[in-house]
């Protein structure tokens, strides 16, 4: 952003002098309050993100921690499939979740169970591929949804939250304090606050690699095209149209999540295309605006406090003359 | 009312798939939002909050409608309504993920946020609330001086109800389970406020043996204990669903009695029944401990329902 830039452009040179304690301390106070020249608006993108390709690779974890330079979480087995990195946070921007859907007693166990018996002609490569159906894998990667009316951005107070010129919900690095109003505010849990340096961070939908032309390094890596960026408008229909085809194959329970408004959430800039019910893989069903209450809680605020006032003069009024 | 996303598959599927039974599959059953880290110290600036503005605004309104009885106790009450004020900011402040940007703060004005809107409200109020500690702290009586006073006092009782107006909005109007249902939390919280205010003022008094202001203030605090019951019960409505979910029935009970009954029957019967300095300061402590209990309680709940 442009005032990232100017921040950067202020960072110590090793041709300049050396900055004096009390310019560094006036230089943190005033820097904040500088605004650059906002740039002009560019067409809208986003990520068309098609579940039913995804073949749970990780290569998008992988190639946006690469390019982001974000610190490795550690490993731990989670128990949840093979998803280790469990949760978006803020060194993880991308998210694979698996979720496996079989019957308790599938059919592999009972082909694997019976194969194995004494008598047993042993264990084939055509019983695998005729395996009955009976259980699929689900694969989603996550990211932050861009939502174009963004509770993040609208609760943000330093300004540090904003839409950049593709409408795509970035945080400024260098203004974010870490208040965590933004965490409160998000209905699809995506915002963490780093404990390192106590800022909020996220999926900036590589906004330096668009400002130079590039795809995100997601879509980039991602071998299945499951993952898919460009002019959001363009996103939505080429997702209509495989929502079509895959009617047509007799996936009918294919469907896009976000692409279009709800009464109680606006559309995402990052949208889905989902064969099951949202919440299985870990999105809200109804997601919704908390600012949609504001109004409403300010006048029953306000109204209590002056409930509360007026009993207080009618005593002072009844009993202080 | 709640409405899905519009699909262009109006179907929207009841899915055929069983998902597994191996425990921990899935993301169905897990938390979506995430907590943010806000803690015992948002708690205790909840309480400060309440109690700096609650002591300005009663000591304000009661200073501009009896003046002859409250000036001299008002005149007491601003400075220390100006120290609580101090250690609200410092718990504001350390609560920052980044403390030494506390001042980014005041970049923008944006009165969709709440969080933004009530620094505003903070910072004039603070301001205001310095001069008029200042000017009753002087010796002697000045005639211009104190009219400059009371023209802050009155200018700042409109920031310092925004003040404690916006703290419960702040909560309210996010997506963490529990506090987005709590639509009467921003009205318990200034409500309480008031009370916690008039409690202070009320031993303000007491401390300074000004006996006329103490009879006024002492049913005027039996009041407000009352008519804070009314937004506190609309606000345990609001959080039944998730008190019953995070609570076991005994454990419910026990918060609701120590609030309830800690917090209001307790002080009522202290302040009513024995007419004594031990009392009413045993009232007044009953009060912040119950306002105490119950922010910690509204506090917890997106991480107990994690």
């Amino acid at each position: 952003m442009a005032s990232r830039e100017m921040e950067l452009a202020r960072l110590p040179q090793t041709s300049d002098p050396p900055r004096g304690l009390l310019s560094a301390i006036l230089g943190r106070l005033i820097d904040p309050f500088r605004r650059g020249v906002p740039p002009e608006p560019r067409p809208p993108t986003g990520f068309f993100t098609d579940t039913t390709v995804c073949i749970g690779c990780k290569a998008c974890e992988v190639a946006c921690k690469e390019w982001n330079q974000l610190a490795a979480d550690g490993f731990h087995w989670s128990g949840n499939s093979y998803d280790n990195t469990e949760t978006l946070s803020a060194t993880s921007w991308r998210h694979v979740k698996f979720i496996e859907q079989f019957p308790p007693d599938n059919s592999l166990s009972r082909l694997v169970s019976e194969d194995l018996k004494p008598s047993g002609t042993g264990f084939s490569l055509d019983m695998l591929l005729n395996e009955p159906k009976e259980g699929r894998w689900l694969m989603m990667s996550d990211v932050c949804k861009h939502c174009v009316t963004a509770p993040c951005q609208q609760a943000c107070p330093t300004g540090a939250i904003i839409h950049t010129e593709f409408e795509n919900v970035f945080i400024q690095p260098d203004i974010c304090n870490g208040c965590s109003s933004c965490v409160a505010a998000c209905p699809f849990g995506v915002i963490t606050r780093s404990s390192v340096d106590g800022h909020s961070h996220k999926c900036t939908l590589c906004y330096d690699r668009q400002r130079d032309g590039l795809v995100p390094a997601c879509a980039k890596a991602c071998p299945t095209q499951s993952i898919q960026f460009g002019p959001i408008d363009e996103l939505r229909e080429r997702a209509r149209n495989r929502v079509e085809d895959l009617h047509s194959r007799g996936v009918t329970t294919a469907y896009l999540y976000g692409d279009i408004p709800s009464k109680s959430y606006s559309e995402l800039n990052s949208f889905y295309l989902l064969v099951d019910r949202p919440s299985v893989y870990g999105l809200p069903d109804s997601p919704f605006n908390p600012w949609l209450h504001m109004k409403g809680d300010y006048v029953r605020a306000i109204v209590s406090g002056l409930t509360a006032i007026a009993a207080l003069l009618a005593v002072l009024f009844l009993l202080g003359n | 009312m709640e409405t899905n996303f519009q699909t262009t598959n109006p179907r929207r599927p009841s899915s055929p798939w069983k998902e597994s039974k191996v425990r921990g599959s899935g993301y169905a059953a897990g938390p979506v939002t995430k907590a943010p880290a806000w803690h015992g110290l948002v708690a205790w600036d909840m309480l400060f909050n309440g109690m700096t503005t609650g002591l300005f605004l009663v000591a304000a309104i009661s200073e501009l409608a009896a003046p002859d009885v409250f000036t001299s106790v008002a005149k007491a009450a601003y400075p220390v309504a100006l120290v609580l004020l101090l250690v609200d900011l410092l718990c504001l402040v350390l609560d920052l993920g980044d403390p030494l940007r506390f001042h980014h703060m005041l970049r923008v004005f944006k009165p969709g946020s709440p969080m933004s809107l009530g620094t505003w409200c903070l910072t004039i109020y603070s301001l205001l609330l310095t001069v008029a500690a200042a000017i009753s702290l002087l010796p002697g009586e000045w005639m211009t001086l104190e009219s400059v006073r009371r023209l802050v006092v009155v200018i700042g009782l409109l920031p310092a109800l925004g003040s404690a107006v916006y703290k419960g909005v702040l909560l309210s109007t996010n997506a963490q389970p529990g506090w987005k249902d709590a639509r009467w939390l921003g009205g318990y919280l200034t409500n309480s406020a008031l009370m916690l205010g008039c409690a202070e003022i009320l031993v303000l008094s007491i401390l300074m043996k000004h006996e006329p202001a103490a009879a006024i203030l002492r049913p005027a605090l039996g009041l407000l204990l009352a008519v804070n019951l009314i937004p506190l019960c609309l606000l345990l409505g609001d959080l039944r669903t998730t008190l019953s979910r995070i609570y076991t029935r005994r454990e419910l009970y026990g918060v609701v009695a120590l609030s309830l009954g800690g917090g209001v029957l307790i002080p009522l019967f202290l302040l009513f029944v024995v007419d004594s300095l031990l009392f009413t300061l045993s009232a007044a402590m009953c009060i912040v401990l119950g306002s105490l209990l119950i922010r910690f309680v509204i506090i917890k709940l997106p991480h107990a329902s994690a």
